[in-house]
This record gives C-alpha cells, sequence and structure tokens, in this order.
C-alpha cells in the first residue's frame, strides 16, 4: 500500500468499465462514420476507439448526459452536403473580424475573410497538414474519451493560426460553424498557436438553420506560448436537434493568460469539454459561462483545471438559468499537483431553476496534493428570490418583466467578460429573442 | 517555518506507538477462516437464529457473491482476501451474566485500559455500555433500568430471540442486504450488534453507548446497529471504537439502522480510532462502513463523526428524508496522517416536503495521507422547498498530503434551495507565529487551532465524547506539521 500511495497522482479516470450495449452502439456509428469519410484513417485512433469505453451512464464523466442522440443522428446521417444557402458569414453583425467559414465541417472559401500579416499564419487545417505545418498530435482528451478519439481520426477540416513571438493579431477572428440539413456528422478540429507574448482574440460561433440535425464534434487545441494572451469567446446557438460536442485543449507557458468565456443560448445537446493544463508558474487562467436552456435542451460543461506548476491562478464562474424540462450539468474540477505550491484556484457555479421540470446535477470537485495553496469553491441551486419579487412588484413591475431584470443581474458579469464587445450585444440580443424579454436589448437600460 | 525542532517533534510522535494497541489474551471460539454457505449456517446455528434469519443472510451471500467490490472510491488499497478471513470469533466462557462479578477480570481489566471501566461508567457518568468485544456482547449494564421506560437495549443476538417481531420488521428496510458490497457481506456475515427501541413518547434518560473493539487476529469485525425510535422518543447514542495493534489489515464492514418514526429524534455520534497501522502504512483497520437513517415526518436525525483512525476509510453516514419537516445533519471531522486514507462523507436524499439539512465536514490530512469529502446531496422532485446547507473544509499539514472534495448535487424540484461551499487551505503560519509569540510551543499551538477548526463539529458531540475526540484530535496531529 505504501508504494501505491508514493505514485504521482493521476489525472482522470483510473477505470474505465465497458458496457456492451453501448459498445455496440459505438462500433455501430464508427463503421457508419467509415463508410462516409472513407478517407479518414488513422491508427494510432483505431487502437482507442477499440479499448476506450464507448460513454454510457455508469461512466463517471458521463454520468448525467445521455449519448443515445447520437446514434440516432448518425443513423441517419447521409452523405456530406454541402448547402448553399443565404447565410449571413458573420454571425455579429457590424463586426470588424477576420473570418473563416465551415458549413457542415466544410470550409466556405467564398464566405471567409483571412488574416494577412505580418508573422501572423492562418489557414484550413487541412492545408496546414497537406503542406506539413501541422502534424496531428493526439491529445490527453482523445487518450481517455471515445467522442474525442473519433476527432482525432474524422475531422478533416478546421483552423489552424499560428502566431510569432510579440505579435498581436490586430482584430479578432471569427470561426463561425454553421449546421444545415439532416444528420450531418460535423468533425472539425482548430489547432491554435501563440508565441512568445503573442495575442488573439478568436470567437468561435456555432449556428445552424432551424431544421438543421445531426452532430457536431468540435475540439481547440491550444498552445499558448510564455507570456502570451490567448482569449476565446464560444457561443453555441444552433435550433434544430443538433447534438453539439465542443472540447477544448489548452496548454499554457509560464505566465500565459488563457480567458474561455462560453454562452449556450440553444442547442437540444450540448456539451463543452475544457482541459486547461497551466505547465508554466505564474500562468493564469478564466473560464467563465452561461447557460440558459429551455424546453427539453440538455448543457453540461464539464471543466478540468490541471495546476501542474507553482504560483498559478485559476478562476471559474459558472452560472446557468434553468427553463421548463430542461438539464443542466455542471462538472468542475480543479487538480492541484504535488508540485504546484501557491496555487490559487477559485470555482463557483450558480443555478437557478426557473420551472417544476428542470434538473440541475453538479458535481464541483477539488483533487489537491500541495498544501501551500488556496482553493475554494461554492456552488448554489436555487430559484428567483422571493423577495426580490415582491419588491419589484411592489413597486409596479410585473413579475415576468421582474424575473428578467434578476436574470439579466444573475449572469451580467459572465456577458461581460466577453473578450469582444459585440459578441456580448449579440449574445444578449439573441438570449432575449430565445426568451421573449424586451427590456433586453440595451445593456445600458438597466 | 517560523520555529525550528519541529523535525524532532515528527520524529517523536510518529514514533509514538498506538496508545490503545495492546492485546486482550482470552480463548476464542473461532470459525476456519473461508466464506461460504456453510459458514454462513454455522454462525447462524451458533446464534441459534430462527429459519427466516438464516434465509435472508444466504439471500445477502448470493447478492454478494454477484457484485463486485467498488472501485470508484479515492483509496488505493490491497484488497482484501475474503476467502482468507474468519468469520466468526466469540470469546468462549460466554454464559449468562447476571452481574459484573462475573465477568472475566482479564476482560475488565481491558475495559479500565480503554478508559470505560463499567463500575466507573455506572456509578459516575451515568451511561450504559454495550460492550462487544469480538462480536459477541458480553455485559450490558443499565438494562434493568432502561426496561423500566420500555426502552429496549441489548446485543442484536438477544434481540432476534426476544423480540423477533420488531427486528424482522426493521433489519435490512433501511439497508437493503443488495445495496452495496460491503453491507451485502456485512448481512451475509454478521455476528453482532447493537440492538435499541425506544418507545414512543420516551426520552431516554442516558446517552447509550456502545463499544466495538476488534481483537482477535485475522479476524473481521462485522455488527450490525439496529435503532428505532418510535414516534415522539428521543435517544442520543454514542459509538466509539479502538483496536488493538495488528500486522496484517483487518476488515471491518459493519451496517448501521436508523429508524426515527414521526416526530422523533436521533442524535448519533461516533468517534472511530481503529488502528490505522503504523507511519509505513504498514497495517492497520480497514473500514468500510454503511450508515443510514429514515426520517418519517417531523422526525430528525443528527451524525457526528470524528474519524482519526482506520488505514483505509470508506464511510457516508446518510439520511433518507422521507417524512414531511424531517431535518437530517451531519458533521464530521475527519483526520489522517501517515499513510492513511479516507473517503467520508454523507448522502441527503430529501423526499419530504420542507426537509432541512446540514453538512458540515472538516478534513485534516497529515504525513503522506489522502483525506476525501464525498457527499450527495438530492432534491427529489416531490421535495417542495427543501434546504440545504453543506460546507466542507480541508485543512492541509504538510505538503505530502492530499485534500480531495467531489460534492454530488442533484436537484429535481425548483423550490430547493442548495448551498455548497469548499475551501482549502493550509494551517496558518501566522496563527502558528502568534502562538509561539506568546510561550504556546508548536504542539500545542497546532493543538489549539485545529480544535478551533473542528469546533463546529466537536461541539456537537456529548460532553464525555468531545473530551476524549479533544484528546484524540490532538495525540493525531502531534507536531505534524510541515
Amino acid at each position: 500500500m505504501s508504494t501505491a500511495l508514493n505514485k504521482q497522482p493521476q489525472l482522470g479516470p483510473q477505470r474505465l468499465p465497458m458496457h456492451a450495449a453501448s459498445q455496440t452502439k459505438g462500433l455501430e456509428m464508427e463503421r457508419r462514420l467509415q463508410a462516409l469519410f472513407p478517407d479518414c484513417v488513422n491508427e494510432a485512433v483505431d487502437a482507442l476507439l477499440t479499448t476506450l469505453p464507448v460513454p454510457h451512464r455508469r461512466l463517471e464523466r458521463w454520468k448525467y448526459a445521455a449519448v443515445n442522440g447520437f446514434w440516432a443522428e448518425c443513423a441517419r446521417s447521409q452523405t456530406q452536403t454541402l448547402v448553399a444557402t443565404a447565410l449571413d458569414p458573420l454571425p455579429v453583425p457590424g463586426l470588424d473580424a477576420y473570418r473563416l467559414v465551415f458549413v457542415n465541417g466544410r470550409f466556405d472559401a467564398a464566405s471567409s475573410s483571412l488574416p494577412v500579416a505580418e508573422g501572423v499564419t492562418c489557414m484550413p487545417l487541412s492545408d496546414a497538414e497537406a503542406n506539413g505545418r501541422e502534424k496531428r498530435i493526439l491529445t490527453d482528451m482523445e487518450r481517455t474519451d471515445w467522442f474525442a478519439a473519433l476527432n482525432g481520426k474524422y475531422a478533416t477540416d478546421g483552423v489552424f493560426l499560428s502566431i510569432k513571438d510579440g505579435v498581436v493579431l490586430d482584430r479578432p477572428l471569427v470561426i463561425h460553424q454553421r449546421q444545415e440539413g439532416v444528420g450531418n456528422p460535423t468533425f472539425l478540429r482548430h489547432s491554435i498557436h501563440l508565441g512568445k507574448h503573442a495575442e488573439a482574440s478568436v470567437v468561435v460561433w456555432s449556428s445552424s438553420s432551424d431544421d438543421a440535425s445531426g452532430f457536431v464534434n468540435t475540439l481547440t487545441t491550444g498552445a499558448v506560448g510564455e507570456g502570451a494572451t490567448l482569449r476565446l469567446d464560444k457561443v453555441q446557438d444552433e435550433p434544430g436537434t443538433v447534438h453539439h460536442l465542443a472540447m477544448e485543449s489548452i496548454d499554457q507557458a509560464a505566465s500565459s493568460h488563457f480567458r474561455i468565456q462560453t454562452a449556450t443560448i440553444q442547442g437540444l445537446w450540448v456539451r463543452n469539454d475544457l482541459a486547461i493544463a497551466l505547465n508554466g508558474a505564474g500562468a493564469d487562467a478564466v473560464l467563465n459561462g452561461a447557460f440558459l436552456p429551455n424546453k427539453s435542451e440538455m448543457v453540461d460543461n464539464h471543466t478540468t483545471v490541471d495546476h501542474r506548476m507553482p504560483h498559478c491562478t485559476s478562476s471559474e464562474s459558472y452560472k446557468g438559468i434553468l427553463y421548463d424540462k430542461s438539464k443542466g450539468v455542471f462538472n468542475g474540477k480543479v487538480f492541484v499537483r504535488p508540485d504546484a505550491q501557491q496555487t490559487n484556484a477559485y470555482q463557483q457555479n450558480a443555478n437557478i431553476l426557473a420551472s417544476r421540470e428542470a434538473v440541475m446535477n453538479a458535481k464541483p470537485e477539488l483533487e489537491i496534493y500541495a498544501d501551500d495553496v488556496k482553493c475554494s469553491h461554492g456552488c448554489t441551486i436555487g430559484q428567483f428570490d422571493d423577495d426580490a419579487l415582491f419588491y419589484a412588484q411592489s413597486r409596479g413591475i410585473g413579475e415576468a418583466e421582474a424575473k428578467s431584470m434578476l436574470v439579466h443581474a444573475f449572469i451580467a458579469d459572465i456577458l461581460d467578460g466577453f473578450a469582444v464587445e459585440e459578441v456580448a450585444l449579440e449574445v444578449r440580443h439573441r438570449l432575449a429573442e430565445k426568451h421573449n424579454w424586451n427590456r433586453w436589448d440595451d445593456p445600458s437600460d438597466n | 517555518m517560523a520555529y525550528d525542532g519541529k523535525d524532532k517533534v515528527l520524529e517523536e510522535v510518529t514514533a509514538k506507538a498506538y496508545e490503545f494497541g495492546f492485546t486482550t489474551d482470552i480463548e476464542s471460539d473461532k470459525a476456519p477462516p473461508g466464506l461460504s454457505e456453510e459458514i454462513i449456517r454455522f454462525i447462524s446455528d451458533k446464534k441459534n437464529e430462527p429459519e427466516w434469519l438464516l434465509k435472508w443472510r444466504l439471500e445477502a451471500f448470493e447478492v454478494w457473491k454477484k457484485m463486485e467490490e467498488p472501485e470508484w472510491p479515492h483509496l488505493n488499497y490491497n484488497k482484501p482476501d475474503y476467502q482468507g478471513i474468519s468469520y466468526y470469533a466469540a470469546p468462549k466462557q460466554k454464559k449468562e451474566l447476571g452481574s459484573l462479578d462475573e465477568v472475566d477480570p482479564e476482560l475488565l481489566r481491558t475495559m479500565e485500559k480503554l478508559g470505560i471501566s463499567i463500575e466507573e461508567q455506572k456509578r459516575l457518568s451515568g451511561v450504559a455500555v454495550d460492550f462487544v468485544m469480538d462480536s459477541v456482547s458480553v455485559a450490558t449494564s443499565f438494562k434493568a433500568k432502561l426496561g423500566e421506560l420500555g426502552i429496549i437495549f441489548c446485543s442484536l443476538g438477544e434481540a432476534v430471540q426476544e423480540h423477533p417481531e420488531l427486528v424482522k420488521k426493521y433489519l435490512g428496510s433501511i439497508v437493503p442486504t443488495k445495496d452495496n458490497f460491503f453491507a451485502a457481506l456485512n448481512s451475509a456475515v454478521f455476528t453482532d450488534g447493537s440492538f435499541c427501541y425506544i418507545p414512543k413518547g420516551v426520552r431516554c434518560p442516558m446517552e447509550l453507548s456502545t463499544y466495538f473493539r476488534i481483537n482477535e487476529s485475522g479476524t473481521g469485525q462485522f455488527e450490525r446497529t439496529l435503532l428505532v425510535a418510535d414516534k415522539g422518543s428521543y435517544v442520543s447514542y454514542l459509538e466509539g471504537c479502538t483496536a488493538p495493534q495488528r500486522d496484517e489489515n483487518q476488515l471491518h464492514a459493519a451496517v448501521v439502522e436508523l429508524i426515527a418514526l414521526d416526530e422523533a429524534e436521533i442524535k448519533y455520534s461516533t468517534v472511530q480510532n481503529w488502528y490505522p497501522g503504523d507511519a509505513e502504512g504498514k497495517g492497520g483497520v480497514y473500514n468500510f462502513v454503511t450508515k443510514r437513517g429514515i426520517c418519517h415526518e417531523r422526525s430528525k436525525i443528527s451524525w457526528t463523526q470524528v474519524e482519526t483512525g482506520s488505514a483505509v476509510t470508506w464511510k457516508y453516514p446518510s439520511c433518507i428524508l422521507k417524512g414531511d419537516h424531517s431535518i437530517g445533519e451531519f458533521y464530521s471531522v475527519a483526520v489522517t496522517n501517515n499513510a492513511q486514507q479516507a473517503d467520508t462523507g454523507t448522502k441527503m436524499i430529501h423526499l419530504g416536503r420542507n426537509t432541512r439539512s446540514t453538512i458540515i465536514s472538516k478534513g485534516i490530512s497529515s504525513g503522506r495521507s489522502q483525506n476525501s469529502y464525498r457527499g450527495l446531496v438530492q432534491i427529489m422532485p416531490s421535495a417542495e422547498n427543501a434546504r440545504n446547507f453543506s460546507q466542507c473544509d480541508s485543512l492541509l499539514m504538510t505538503d505530502t498530503s492530499g485534500a480531495h472534495t467531489f460534492p454530488y448535487i442533484e436537484v429535481k424540484n425548483p423550490s430547493a434551495k442548495v448551498e455548497h461551499e469548499a475551501t482549502t487551505s493550509k494551517i496558518g503560519e501566522d496563527q502558528i507565529f502568534y502562538c509561539l509569540q506568546r510561550g504556546i510551543d508548536a504542539e500545542q499551538a497546532i493543538s489549539l487551532i485545529v480544535n478551533g477548526y473542528a469546533k463546529d463539529v466537536l461541539n456537537q458531540l456529548p460532553m464525555e465524547f468531545a473530551v476524549e475526540a479533544r484528546k484524540l484530535l490532538a495525540v493525531s496531529l502531534e507536531g505534524s506539521v510541515g
């Protein structure tokens, strides 16, 4: 037993039990994908796909998120169709930005506008891989999770962005992922490299047509160099029955900054899986998210912050308001390794259940192996404050309006944190549209 | 560190032999090692049990055979060889005991060493002690006095003989045989335990107490406690344990079931100080315990635990808040030192309306130990206006120890208010410095700080226990600051 204790702590599941029925379903899906993407070959992933368990309810990381929808969506997938649409290539009106547009996982060159600047290399991932600039290296996520492993094999395109030391990208880069048509399986892989003291703001915007179905599987890898700053705004706004799985695997060097803001506006099934490794002293990570599902939507936010080196800081805040029969999941893990002294980690998850049938499952975890640390987490699940509602009503503000004011106040700090102001405005606008809030369009109106 | 000599202190403490590590030499009647239907029949036969109980045991055994030992806890240990354990050991000279004079003097001396001399207890503290030594209860005191009030307090074996209707009704009703691996094992092979029944409207006039103790080498302890508080009654129950020093890992898989009927209140306090193994992580008790209580209308169950012992602890005292307006509480201090590992916490299942629960958990990790809080707060759709507050704090003493928090929060009712907060930090150097300045040495300072840190929980303990618990905390942690 003493030898077992001396082992280095392991991040991630120690044991991954398989479930026979799920395994069969997963195999079926993989066969179908093989038929749809005959050119995708990756032996390393094939080995993983046979040894990794296909997600099921008994797998700790998938306890609260059922994946049945994926089997159904995949079964009806035909072949990749690129539908010509009157798509507005820029989801955020009036934003001065570079953009790369992908429709059903295919790069749409005509709608895109790539940055051309000294020290900035940006192109579709397929090009970068073809000309040898990018080599596909499997992340830890792909080594431990079946769905992530699929991305390693089937992602044919995405964004490759590389910024040289000391270069600051002058405008935000918008990656617009559009889902259209019936049952299209979409795999995208974005690779971002920031040199020392480089800086970039990237917006990943997912949208779909109202009748779209299928699934989106995105993996973003980020290597943030020493002293560099990467800001990632992530917006998910997909009507229809699109199943969306977004993964981010970020490696941070010393004194680097990474900030991700996630807003889940709509989506039948949305899961965000973040893995952030603080690999150098003084690295700082900020993770924020807001989700407001209604009807029978499901939003799952999984985050892992791996403190590997001393003097790193991380701060995390996720807020959810759940309407109708929606389901929310939050799982945040702060992992502090023995060497990561003087770590300062903060995690907060606050939720409001706005309806009788809504369900929230939260699991904020701390796993700490160093002693000189300050780590805390808080988690609350409640409802609109009766006193606050009464206060508003006694002053002539109707219940619906009072509630929208409370919602506004509740998630304001998350929405204010977007790197690109126009994105924050557009998110507010779309949330107001979805939930029929009329006071919401103008943030100064409060 | 602001003071010197810490290494010396550390050495002294780690070299400190386990205080209660003595063995009592009494011949015991012991079954051969191994687990099979025959052994279960043997145990049942030895205890002269009725047919239904044997059937119940065998069913549990069948279930257990199909189960797998859980691997989800944050624990790392060599799984016990379940066929290498002897499942029955009883002191040989068991006979009807009318008075203490008939008890083996050797046994009495053991009790004295533990500081629970029955005479003492009888005369001074007013605590009735049901002393379970190697599975068979050998002395029950104050029984007559409790009997006047209609309170039944006896060993489970006795209860099976004398109150079969009560045992049959409640045994396994809260922790069913197929609940989990260790509960199933316990159901199959439990040898004895305590049974307590408080009749309607009776307030138990004294703290009821049981001391469990593993004594025989190579034996596991599988006791089972069943406590029923009938409508409107009140009882405070204490459970404490110390175990002698052994090199082999010893297995302890107990089950505790509490039933609080309408408007009843149960206060269940535990001081757990099984042998934790030596500084190298050799030996020590494996403590796999299933504790659960059910609250009916307007009733209350309060669990308080001070966990300082055991090499491995796996324990989640839980409350099912079934009745409307019922209350569940969980107060815990878990201390791990050297190579100890603990994965402990609670489950609060809210089913009734206006149910409330409070969780206060304080973890202290020292040496190379790993201390985890794992808890579940579940608000079911029927639990209107449920309320939960959870606070889990961890204190780290050394840079080689670990403190972990795994809270599960599942809410299915919008009227619920659930709050959870957790912090992890190092013992305050400035606090120690402050004490040192004023002539309080490091050891005392730590004891002071830790006792202050754990005060919220210690205050919940009955007086006699609180004193012992404070002593235990100090002994477990002396000089262990890193």
